[in-house]
């Protein structure tokens, strides 16, 4: 089992977060976000896209307005609502405490506790 | 040629080849099969319809108006599996991760696998349309998927050593029958007959679809669809066929319409039969001067060569020299147009004057041919004197 297949669950997980942070920076459309996915670990296609989008726009996370586009029929444009921000914000402090633990864990023998986590 | 479907994705037409709309259709209905249970399972698909119909408009433009097949497929694999989110956490991630590979390409629960479509098998048949002697390498071209001018000309190459192409040509237009029906012309060509191919994949997507649902709102939704789907294909089907009729009634009319006398027939048509009669009773002659005395008019079997290959002979040599004749006896009988007598009667010529060119060529090039000629002048006046005297006698 290759690096890439073992955390192929961790990066669907991560995915939702991703997007919020995308999402958060600006108004978007799906292409917007696959685009800034491509070039990443979490590159992604629109048979994953569009259903997560409209769960997390089923949890109040996100919403859409609709926007003529110059080429084509009008697209669906995505920002963040409140909630959407919170859950980010948490989203956020939590991945900050992951990524605490995994970087102090192991580095000296014995000592495992959070408080030894830089920052 | 392919045919193409039409399809309205999110309120906007595409046309597909009709192996790439298959593709399409099995993809979309994957997905509505994976998002079941999902609330906003219609918003998603109409989404996804909407981002497929975005990468089809980007291929398309002024001097390319249809998606074909790999394209389509393309788009599918850039696309890829849907997934429902809310399912994620629950699936194993490998079975998801295999349910992917399996969607991706045949996509799973999709009854017809839009690759290699069972086709009809192929039999071997004489095809009449376009044939120049016995649609034998008609048949076979046809059955082997290759052009009729390379078995014509195998057949031909083969005629030169000992004839065994003649021999088997005759062998295979005794033994092979005529496509005739429909059904037969299908075997024969291998391309399936429309109604014949729409049953066939009705009853294997009706029977698939069946076996795939478990739930049974999916199960009547899908069945639903299929009936759609019938219902389009019949209509289709119905129109193809009235054109083809309209077509036939067309043509039906120039052949045979009451308002024309075939042009010129009454002047040609009774000179060429009298030529066809000629070449029949000539031929007749031959084989049986064959038969009895081992020659014809006078010209001997060369040494070596059987009896039977001598038939052979005669037989494909009056066979050809019959043919323009029948054909220009076809077109004066059912040639469309007036075109004016003169225009058989130059036909009539021309082939005359070839015949005597021919005839001249071998009176002054080979010696047996030149005495057969001076024989037959002899045979001819002799025949001449006692058909006289039989008609005095009466």
């Amino acid at each position: 089992m290759s690096i890439n297949e073992k955390f192929t669950a961790i990066r669907k997980g991560l995915l939702e977060f991703l997007v919020l942070k995308i999402v958060a920076a600006d108004k978007v459309y799906v292409a917007d976000i696959l685009g800034q996915l491509s070039g990443t670990e979490f590159a992604t296609q629109e048979g994953t896209l569009y259903p997560l989008l409209s769960k997390m726009r089923r949890e109040e996370l996100v919403d859409y307005e609709w926007k003529e586009s110059e080429a084509g029929p009008p697209r669906k444009y995505y920002q963040l609502t409140a909630k959407g921000r919170e859950q980010l914000r948490e989203t956020s402090d939590y991945w900050q405490k992951i990524s605490g633990t995994v970087r102090s864990l192991g580095r000296d023998s014995g000592q495992t506790t959070n408080e030894s986590a830089p920052r | 040629m392919n045919k193409v479907i039409t399809i309205n994705l999110n309120g906007i037409a595409y046309q597909l080849e009709e192996d790439g709309y298959e593709a399409l259709r099995a993809y979309l209905g994957s997905a509505a099969q994976r998002l079941e249970g999902n609330p906003d399972r219609a918003e998603i698909i109409a989404d996804i319809e909407q981002s497929i119909g975005d990468k089809f408009r980007a291929m398309l433009g002024v001097n390319k108006t249809v998606v074909v097949t790999k394209e389509v497929r393309d788009v599918i694999a850039d696309m890829g599996p849907v997934q429902d989110p809310s399912g994620l956490t629950d699936e194993s991630v490998p079975g998801a991760q295999k349910a992917e590979t399996a969607g991706a390409g045949g996509a799973a629960g999709a009854p017809p696998s839009p690759g290699e479509p069972p086709g009809t098998p192929k039999r071997l048949y004489k095809i009449r349309d376009g044939a120049m002697i016995g649609g034998v390498c008609n048949g076979i071209a046809a059955y082997l998927g290759i052009d009729v001018a390379i078995v014509r000309i195998a057949f031909g190459f083969m005629s030169f050593m000992w004839g065994t192409g003649v021999l088997l040509y005759i062998l295979m237009m005794i033994i092979i029958p005529y496509a005739t029906t429909s059904a037969e012309k299908a075997a024969a060509t291998g391309i399936p007959s429309t109604a014949e191919e729409f049953i066939r994949r009705a009853r294997a997507g009706y029977y698939g679809g069946m076996k795939t649902f478990t739930d049974k709102k999916a199960y009547r939704e899908w069945k639903w669809q299929f009936k759609q789907d019938m219902r389009r294909h019949r209509r289709e089907f119905r129109r193809e066929m009235r054109q083809n009729a309209e077509h036939w009634g067309q043509r039906w009319h120039q052949y045979w319409g009451p308002a024309h006398p075939p042009g010129g027939s009454w002047f040609a048509a009774p000179f060429v039969g009298c030529m066809m009669a000629v070449v029949t009773l000539v031929c007749l002659l031959s084989f049986a001067s064959l038969i009895l005395t081992g020659a014809v008019f006078g010209i001997g079997l060369p040494a070596g060569v059987p009896l039977w290959a001598g038939l052979l002979f005669l037989f494909v040599f009056f066979r050809i020299l019959k043919w323009p004749l029948a054909a220009m006896r076809h077109h004066a009988y059912y040639g469309h147009g007036y075109i004016g007598p003169f225009h058989y009667l130059w036909h009539s010529f021309a082939w005359v004057a070839l015949l005597f060119v021919c005839l001249w060529f071998a009176d002054h090039h080979s010696v047996a041919a030149h005495d057969a000629l001076l024989r037959a002048r002899h045979e001819a006046h002799n025949t001449v004197n006692v058909l006289r005297d039989w008609w005095s006698r009466q």
